[in-house]
C-alpha cells in the first residue's frame, strides 16, 4: 500500500497527464455528436453572436464580387423563365398549377463563420430553428453545392462544409449520368474527389458533375465542379479529381434547401426496406 | 493576488485574439497561427506540474469550446505543457533559473526565447495537426503544414513578447 502511494507520488505529473490526454482522446472520438450537447449550443450562440460582428464589418469589401455572382445568377434564372414561358403551353386549357409540382423550397442565408484550413470544416450560418431551419437541410451557393446542416440553435445553424472528411455527397458526371460518391481528401481546398466511377466510363477533363438527386438532400443537378483529368484506379473503380465550382474561401451568401417531400420520400424507402 | 490578475488577464487576452483574429487567419490553407499557445509559454519557470497539466487542459479546451473541435486542441495542449518543463531544463541559462520568473526574451535573451518558443510550439503544433487528422495518411503534408505554422505562430508570439509589460 505504502510503495503504491510512492508509486503514485512519484509519477503523479505523468498519471496527470496521461489521465488528461485520455480525456481529450475520449471528447475527440465522441465529437460527432457533440452537436447535441448544450454546452455547445450555448457557446454556439455566444461565438455566433461575435462572429456576426466580425463579418458585418468585413462583409464591404467582398461586395464587388458579391454583385457579380448575383448578377449572373439572375441572368441565369431570367433565361429558365424564358423558356418557361416559351414552352409551357403544352398543357390542355389555361390551368395553372403552381404548388403540387414543387419539392424544394430555398431561403437565403449569410456566412458567418467559415473555415478551409482544418479536416473536418463547419460554417455557422445567420438562420436558426426560428427561421424553420433543421437538420439534414442542403446548402448551395449560386455556384454550387456548399454542405448540410448538422446543428441548429434558435438563431444560427452549423453546416458540415463540403471541405470536411465525413462529407458524402452522391454526384453524377452530367453528360452520361454515370453516379458516384464525392468527398474531400482533406489536401486542398479547391479540389474533392469523385470515386465509384466504373473503369470502362469515358470522361474527359472539363466534363461537369453535378448532385445526382439520389439523397432527399439536394434536388438533382445543381453544380459540384468539373473534372481536372487527374484519376486514380483501384479495381473496378476510379476516382476522379473534381475542380471544385465554389470557393469556400470567398463563401458569403448561401441559400438552404428545404425538401417538402422528405419525410414521405424516407418514410416510403424504409418501409419498403424493412 | 497581483500575479493572478496579470495570468488572468494573459489568458483572456490570448483567448480573445486567438478566435477573434488569429482564428480567421489563414494562408492557402497551410499556415495558422495559434498565438494562445503563448499562455502555456510565460507561467512561472516554478509552476507546479499538475496546476500547469490541467491550465493546458483548461486552455486547449476553451479554444475547442467555441471553434467546434471538441478535445482536439485541449490534447495538443495538454501535450505542449507537459513537455515544457523539459525544453526548460534543456536550455537553462543562468538567468533563467530564476523560480518566480515568467520566460521572456527580456530576461534571458532573444535567442534562448526563440528556441524555447520554437521547441514547445512545434510540439503543440505536431500534436494538433496529427491529432487532427487522426491517420498518419499524407505525413509530408500535414509536415509542411505543421513547420509553416509554427513558423508564424513563434513570429506572433516573440513580436506579443517584445510589447507585454515588464515587470
Amino acid at each position: 500500500m505504502r510503495s503504491l502511494l510512492n508509486f503514485l507520488l512519484r509519477y503523479r505529473t505523468l498519471i496527470l497527464f496521461l489521465i488528461l490526454e485520455a480525456v481529450a482522446l475520449v471528447m475527440i472520438s465522441s465529437s460527432h455528436n457533440y452537436h447535441q450537447t448544450v454546452l455547445y449550443g450555448a457557446a454556439r450562440n455566444i461565438s455566433g453572436f461575435f462572429s456576426r460582428g466580425l463579418e458585418k464589418s468585413t462583409s464591404y469589401f467582398r461586395l464587388r464580387q458579391v454583385n457579380e455572382e448575383l448578377v449572373s445568377e439572375n441572368l441565369m434564372l431570367r433565361r429558365r423563365l424564358e423558356g418557361l414561358a416559351s414552352g409551357a403551353q403544352d398543357t390542355f386549357g389555361e390551368i395553372r398549377d403552381t404548388i403540387s409540382g414543387i419539392n424544394y423550397s430555398f431561403l437565403n442565408a449569410r456566412v458567418i463563420n467559415n473555415s478551409v484550413n482544418k479536416q473536418k470544416n463547419f460554417i455557422t450560418l445567420d438562420r436558426g430553428s426560428k427561421h424553420g431551419v433543421t437538420n439534414g437541410m442542403g446548402v448551395a451557393s449560386s455556384t454550387g453545392v456548399v454542405g448540410v446542416v448538422v446543428g441548429v440553435s434558435r438563431n444560427y445553424s452549423v453546416v458540415m462544409s463540403l471541405l470536411n472528411t465525413d462529407f458524402r455527397l452522391s454526384a453524377s458526371i452530367e453528360r452520361n449520368d454515370y453516379f458516384g460518391s464525392l468527398a474531400w481528401d482533406g489536401i486542398n481546398y479547391r479540389h474533392a474527389r469523385l470515386s465509384e466511377i466504373p473503369h470502362h466510363v469515358a470522361v474527359t477533363e472539363g466534363d461537369t458533375i453535378v448532385t445526382s438527386g439520389y439523397s432527399a438532400i439536394f434536388p438533382a443537378g445543381i453544380m459540384v465542379g468539373a473534372l481536372t483529368g487527374g484519376q486514380k484506379r483501384g479495381g473496378d473503380f476510379v476516382s476522379l479529381e473534381v475542380l471544385l465550382s465554389v470557393d469556400f474561401k470567398k463563401l458569403t451568401n448561401v441559400y438552404l434547401i428545404g425538401n417538402l417531400t422528405r419525410e414521405e420520400r424516407n418514410n416510403l424507402e424504409e418501409e419498403v426496406a424493412r | 493576488m497581483n500575479s493572478l490578475l496579470r495570468y488572468g488577464g494573459a489568458f483572456l487576452i490570448l483567448i480573445v485574439l486567438q478566435l477573434l483574429i488569429f482564428n480567421n487567419i489563414e494562408f492557402s490553407g497551410y499556415v495558422n497561427p495559434f498565438v494562445y499557445v503563448m499562455f502555456i509559454l510565460i507561467l512561472p519557470v516554478s509552476i507546479p506540474s499538475w496546476i500547469m497539466l490541467l491550465l493546458s487542459f483548461l486552455t486547449g479546451s476553451v479554444i475547442d469550446l467555441f471553434s467546434g473541435t471538441m478535445g482536439v486542441h485541449a490534447f495538443a495542449t495538454v501535450m505542449a505543457g507537459f513537455m515544457r518543463p523539459w525544453v526548460l531544463s534543456l536550455n537553462v541559462t543562468a538567468e533563467a533559473s530564476e523560480p518566480d520568473m515568467s520566460p521572456s526574451s527580456y530576461r534571458s535573451g532573444l535567442r534562448w526565447f526563440l528556441i524555447y518558443t520554437v521547441l514547445v510550439v512545434l510540439v503543440h503544433h505536431l500534436a494538433l495537426f496529427l491529432v487532427e487528422l487522426f491517420s498518419l495518411r499524407g505525413f509530408g503534408h500535414t509536415l509542411l503544414r505543421v513547420l509553416l505554422s509554427t513558423a508564424a505562430t513563434t513570429f506572433f508570439i516573440v513580436l506579443f513578447d517584445f510589447i507585454r509589460p515588464r515587470r
